[in-house]
This record gives structure tokens, sequence and C-alpha cells, in this order.
């Protein structure tokens, strides 16, 4: 240790009275050294006040357990390329040494490595996940598959008898009392957490009957939700090819299943609600459906069934055989005016014919030959035209005679003239 | 000269109105006026048995019709 005052040795020891006190630079001097050595140091705090000047940074870090604070001065750069974004509040560790500054008498720690701290570590692990599932595309939305209306089976993976598997069933039945549950009760929070969930999560997704699977916990701080952002069970949810809800903790938890699974509900109790329809909701709509449907289909009836009374109302369906009816009277008439007609016709022939013969009787010599008259003729030889006998000499021996009488004709050879001798 | 046997009524009857005529004219001899009163006779006769013939198929032609009538 090197005595500024060297020269006044022999007196009592310097600074140790006012006789002989140090001046400031030795003591300024002195300090420093003694801090120097000190040598570099792990520190934590909170940022509670954050200065960046253009190549440095001026940091106060306070003891969030004690009002004790440290100043900090860094390159600006190692702030910016901090693990975790700096800002007030902010609890980090750094790595440094403590040095006096001679000029103001003031002491500060000259860091070269910041890291983030407890939460602050987490939180990065697991933005850099976030950004690597997101980077493979597993948020993709692309990839959410719809739920079913109505499942099968609803799968629930959930602590055992824990508040979020109450409400989970409870709010379902309500809405669908129905809703069966294939039921898995697993940790819910510590180191088992993830391989129990992973179990299941294989088991539900393999049982055909589960159409659905609900994985759901209550609220927490980070480290009980620490399981669901894991890495292994945000890939599983994402093989799965059941469709997923994910209701881990309340809003404005977001962990990373919540991201990887197909539905993010907000609550356990919202995961209900998404899993089954609301059955007094449906059948409500269904019977007004069917209201509805029953009244469309009554009016359409009524509207046919005036139409065809209509139609039918026309003549040709109100009385299909008047046509045939009014056809058949014509031929009944056409055949009594033929009957009739064929009838006069056949008797004013008869008529006509008569009459002729009347005439006729009148012309010839019907009535004396009736009286008994014979009207005689000889019959001549062939080719000659036969006579009316007028005189006897006309008729000698031999000759052939015709004897007309009344109703016809005889014929005879005449003996010759009476009285005369031959 | 057409044998009567031969003759539709039509012809009988036109015939037969023709030997009317002719012997309501007169002036024909004995002989012819008889001859033709005789054609007369037989045509009169032939007419008749058409219009029976004629009156006998209207009758069968309605008795065999009747049954069906409603």
């Amino acid at each position: 240790m090197t005595t500024p005052a060297g020269a006044e040795m022999t007196d009592a020891e310097p600074g140790k009275s006012p006789d002989n006190p140090w001046p400031v630079r030795a003591v300024s001097t002195r300090v420093a050294k003694y801090i120097d050595k000190l040598g570099t140091v792990w520190v934590e705090g909170q940022i509670a006040q954050l200065n960046l000047r253009p190549t440095v940074a001026f940091i106060m870090l306070r003891d969030p357990a004690a009002d004790m604070s440290l100043s900090v001065m860094c390159p600006r750069d190692l702030v910016e390329n901090a693990p975790v974004k700096l800002a007030e509040g902010v609890q980090v560790i750094m790595h440094g040494k403590l040095q006096f500054h001679t000029g103001r008498g003031t002491v500060s720690l000259r860091v070269t490595e910041i890291r983030a701290v407890g939460l602050g570590e987490l939180l990065e692990r697991i933005e850099r996940l976030r950004k690597l599932l997101e980077a493979e595309g597993l948020f993709d939305p692309r990839l959410k598959r719809p739920l079913p209306f109505l499942p099968n089976t609803v799968g629930l993976i959930t602590g055992r008898a824990s508040a979020a598997e109450r409400d989970v069933v409870a709010v379902a039945q309500s809405r669908w009392p129905a809703v069966r549950f294939a039921i898995r009760n697993t940790a819910v929070q510590g180191p088992n957490t993830v391989a129990q969930v992973v179990d299941a999560l294989r088991e539900l997704d393999a049982d055909p009957d589960v159409d659905v699977i609900v994985i759901a916990r209550g609220g927490g701080d980070i480290d009980a939700l620490l399981p669901f952002y894991d890495e292994t069970l945000c890939r599983e949810i994402a093989k799965c090819t059941t469709p997923i809800v994910s209701a881990i903790g309340h809003e404005p938890d977001n962990p990373m299943c919540d991201l990887v699974a197909d539905v993010r509900a907000a609550t356990p109790t919202d995961a209900a609600k998404r899993i089954v329809p609301d059955a007094a909701a449906e059948q409500a709509m269904v019977r007004d459906l069917c209201r509805r449907g029953g009244r469309a289909l009554r009016n359409w009836v009524h509207r046919e069934q005036h139409h065809l009374d209509q139609l039918r109302s026309r003549p040709v369906l109100a009385a299909p055989l008047a046509a045939l009816t009014a056809r058949s009277e014509e031929v009944h008439r056409a055949r009594a005016a033929a009957r009739r007609d064929i009838t006069r016709l056949v008797s004013a022939e008869a008529d006509r014919v008569e009459h002729l013969s009347a005439r006729l009787a009148t012309l010839g010599p019907a009535a004396t030959l009736a009286r008994g008259y014979a009207v005689v003729q000889t019959l001549p030889a062939a080719s000659s035209t036969g006579r009316v006998l007028r005189t006897a000499a006309d008729a000698p021996k031999g000759t052939r005679l015709r004897i007309r009488v009344a109703d016809g004709a005889v014929t005879a050879v005449s003996d010759g003239p009476e009285g005369i001798p031959k | 000269m057409k044998p009567i046997s031969q003759l539709g009524y039509e012809e009988s009857r036109d015939e037969l109105i023709a030997v009317v005529q002719q012997l309501e004219q007169g002036g024909l001899d004995l002989d012819t006026s008889l001859k033709l009163w005789e054609r007369g006779e037989e045509l009169a006769k032939r007419c008749e048995e058409h219009l029976a013939g004629a009156r006998k198929r209207v009758e069968d032609a309605l008795a065999a019709k009747d049954p069906e009538e409603s």
C-alpha cells in the first residue's frame, strides 16, 4: 500500500488526525484500488432506471426486497442485444466489475454480460420455442380441425377432482344432457405432467369413439402452467388426428398448448360451450323449423287442393261422360232418323208400286179377265208374233192357241171352227 | 229386253213407270197392250219382292241391334 504522504511517516499516521489529513486524491486513489481488487461479481436486481446514451447505457439496478440500488454502466450494445428486452421493472442478472470513478467519487458496476433471470429466462426460452413452432407452421390456421357438431364421446384430460373438470362436465351436461365423457385424470402441474398428459392424449386419440379432446386446467402462475408450454406436449397435440380444445388457465394466460390446439377456449367453461351444442336452444330451433316446415307443407297442400278442386270442377272432369253422352245421343238420333228414313223410303216406294199396280190394273184387262172373260191369242210359228184371235176362221184346226185368264195363261190346240164342216 | 229376275228395284220401278205411261197414252194394239200389261204386272211383282226384301232387312237389323241398346 502506497502512501502519497510518505514524507510524514514519522508523525502520526496520515489521515488519523486533523493535523495530518489525506488529500482527496490520496483517499480516492486508495478507494479505487481497493474496489478494483474486488474483481468481477454476479449480481441480480431489478432495473429501476434505464438511460441510453449514444455509446453507453446507465442503469439503476435496485434490490426488489430492500431499498438499495447500484448504478450500472455498460456499452449500449449490451442492452440492445440482451436476451430479454430491458426495461424498468425487469429482473436481470448481470456480470461485471465494480469501479470507483475518482472524478465524481461514485461507484458503478461496469457490466460485461446481462442475463435474463428466472421468469425472464423462462419467457426467453418459451419465446424461442414459440418462434420455432411457428416457423414449422404448427400454428397455421389451415391445420385447425373443425369440432364435431355433436361429439360421440368427449375426451377430457384434467386434474383429479379439479374445478376445471367440474366446470367442463357440469356446463356440457347442462347444455346437452346426453353428452358422454372419457375422462383421464392426470397431473396438471409438476414434473410428471407432460408424460401423463401425452399418454392420455395418445390413448384418447386412438379411441374411435372420442371425436374431440379437451385439455382443461384452471388458472395459475407461470410455474404452474409451465408443462403446457412444453415442446413435447405441443408436438403431441399437433400430431393428434382428433380435434383438440385447449382450456388452460384463464384469460390472459396464453400457454403454448393454446396455440397448437385446434380450438383455444378461454376457460374450461368456455371449452364446454364449444364442444356441445346447447340442447335447449337446438331443440327450440328444431321445433321452430318443424313448425315452419309443417305450416309450409300444409299451405302447399291447401294450395294444391284448391288448384285440384278448380281443375275438377271443369266440365270435362266434372262430367267426363258428357261428351260421350252427347255423341251417343247424336248416334241415337242419327240411327232413329236413318230408321225412320228407310222405313219411310220403303213405305213410299211400296205406295208408289201399289199405285202403279193399281193404275196398271185399270189400264189392263185384269178386271175383265176377273169376270171370267179370256183373251185368246194364236201362237205363231217361230219368229212371227202372236195375234189376238178375233175371228174363228183365224184358228183352223191345229192352230196353237194361248188363252190368257185372270191369273195366268194356258196353251191349247184348236180343233177348228165349230159347226163349219171341213 | 232384260229378264225380270235380273232387274234391280230402281230399274224395275222405272220400267214399270214407263209401262204405265205407255198404256195411259193408249194407241197400242191389243196384242202389244196385253204384252205390255203382262210385263207391267211382272215388274210390279218384282218391285214388291225387292221392297219386301228391303223391309225384312231393316226389321232384321233392328231386331239384332235392339238388345244392345241402353
